[in-house]
């Protein structure tokens, strides 16, 4: 909880803006995130003793880019309408600062069981935020949670109206700066300058 | 401090091995990926004219479906059908007619532009008469989620159904998708769509290249406009 990608290091924070509209593809990309982060450490951690130090990025931004795409291709092979929604931003896991940052930071040190648990870790830390971040923009974005409707037809009629400010970024910096915000109170970090 | 010799012949070694294990994926699962992409089309082309479907549905089911209403017409660019290995030095432009019990009830056609991030693919449908829309769908596209990927809902797409493609004289003016709301008032309002706040520059794509593929059937769909006017007399 301590060393939240998101919350505490602030990593990631592009495609946490695009995909949080609704939960299911919040979900998705989480799994795809988790996926790939825990393959690339396991695999970056095996190599971590032959990797030459001098193209050491380069080999782990290929392997990176190598899951990213699988991930990709899979996604369009068994869940085509979910490929659809995710659109250019499955590919941008690759510039996730998250996956190269555990990469050189976590798996480069340590063996390839504990860089499976440090990705796993940071994998759902990122989609822990990005799931709860959906879950608000999608309440006030469209009324519903998981895509049924929660918010009753009468509260409609009643005058009530959707969020649109949600449903665009600006809906998702001001949640995760709450988030950000609570999470830091709660577990009394501060940047240190 | 490892030699040169050691780095070159170490990247080396991933590169092949993850090219190879990329190619592999990509190959074992194209031929999935493709069937998925043609039924996509399909159904597509299916819902765009007013077919129902239901997401639970075997691909048989869709595929005859398909098979059953939709026919396949090739024009070229004077507006004549041409047969389906008849060459043609002219372009030549698909064109999908839907029958139900031998009466036309609508016409889809391909549309493709530029949107904001990258070419947009869809299709178009008009009414029997040739120049009511039908609906308009897109099957792929890399519009941001929220903003102009906002062209696959429903309420963006429903707008469009019942508009206008000709004016009063016969020309085609084909639907502009105006930024904001369309006003009541407009004198125009049969031509024009609501727009997707935050995504100016997608509605923009999408007036100009959904005017620019209508113009290459616009001499198909006056013919048939022609001929519905004969039988109407």
């Amino acid at each position: 909880m301590g060393e939240n990608p998101i919350s505490i290091h602030v990593l990631g924070i592009c495609s946490a803006l695009a995909i949080t509209t609704k939960i299911d593809t919040a979900v998705v990309m989480t799994i795809a995130v988790v996926a790939v982060l825990s393959i690339s450490n396991v695999v970056i951690s095996f190599l971590r003793n032959n990797i030459p130090n001098k193209v050491r990025i380069i080999i782990q931004m290929s392997v990176i880019a190598s899951l990213v795409i699988i991930a990709d291709q899979v996604l369009k092979a068994y869940m085509y309408d979910m490929s659809k929604l995710l659109g250019v931003f499955l590919g941008l896991i690759i510039t996730n600062c998250i996956v190269l940052g555990r990469a050189e930071a976590y798996a480069m040190q340590n063996s390839p069981s504990k860089a499976l648990l440090d990705g796993m870790g940071n994998g759902l830390g990122y989609g822990s935020i990005l799931i709860a971040v959906a879950f608000f923009r999608e309440l006030f974005g469209f009324g519903s949670i998981y895509g049924a409707q929660v918010i009753a037809n009468q509260i409609y009629l009643g005058g009530y109206e959707n969020n649109g400010l949600m449903i665009l970024s600006p809906g998702a910096f001001f949640i995760l700066g709450l988030i950000v915000w609570a999470h830091r109170a709660y577990t009394g970090t501060s940047d240190k300058h | 401090m490892r030699s040169d010799t050691y780095t070159i012949v170490f990247t080396t070694i991933v590169t092949v091995v993850l090219g190879l294990g990329l190619s592999v994926t990509a190959d074992s699962l194209r031929e999935r990926q493709s069937i998925n992409e043609e039924l996509d089309i399909k159904k597509n082309i299916l819902s765009v004219l007013g077919f129902s479907l239901s997401s639970e549905w075997e691909n048989d089911k869709i595929q005859s479906l398909y098979e059953q209403n939709i026919n396949e017409l090739i024009v070229d660019k004077t507006g004549s059908i041409l047969g389906p290995i008849e060459s043609s030095n002219s372009d030549k432009y698909t064109i999908y007619q839907s029958r139900e019990n031998d009466k036309v009830t609508g016409y889809a056609i391909p549309i493709a532009g530029k949107g904001l991030w990258g070419t947009m693919y869809g299709y178009f449908a008009i009414e029997p008469d040739a120049e009511t829309v039908k609906g308009i769908t897109f099957y792929r596209h890399k519009e941001t989620p929220g903003l102009g990927a906002e062209v696959d809902k429903e309420w963006f797409q429903s707008n469009f159904v019942g508009k206008k493609l000709i004016d009063t004289n016969g020309s085609l003016v084909s639907v502009e998708v105006v930024k904001g709301y369309v006003s009541s008032t407009d004198p125009k309002a049969m031509h024009k769509v609501d727009g997707i706040s935050g995504a100016t520059i997608t509605g923009k794509g999408l007036t100009t290249f959904l005017k620019n593929d209508l113009q290459k059937y616009e001499p198909y769909l006056s013919k048939v406009r022609k001929l519905n006017q004969i039988e109407s007399l």
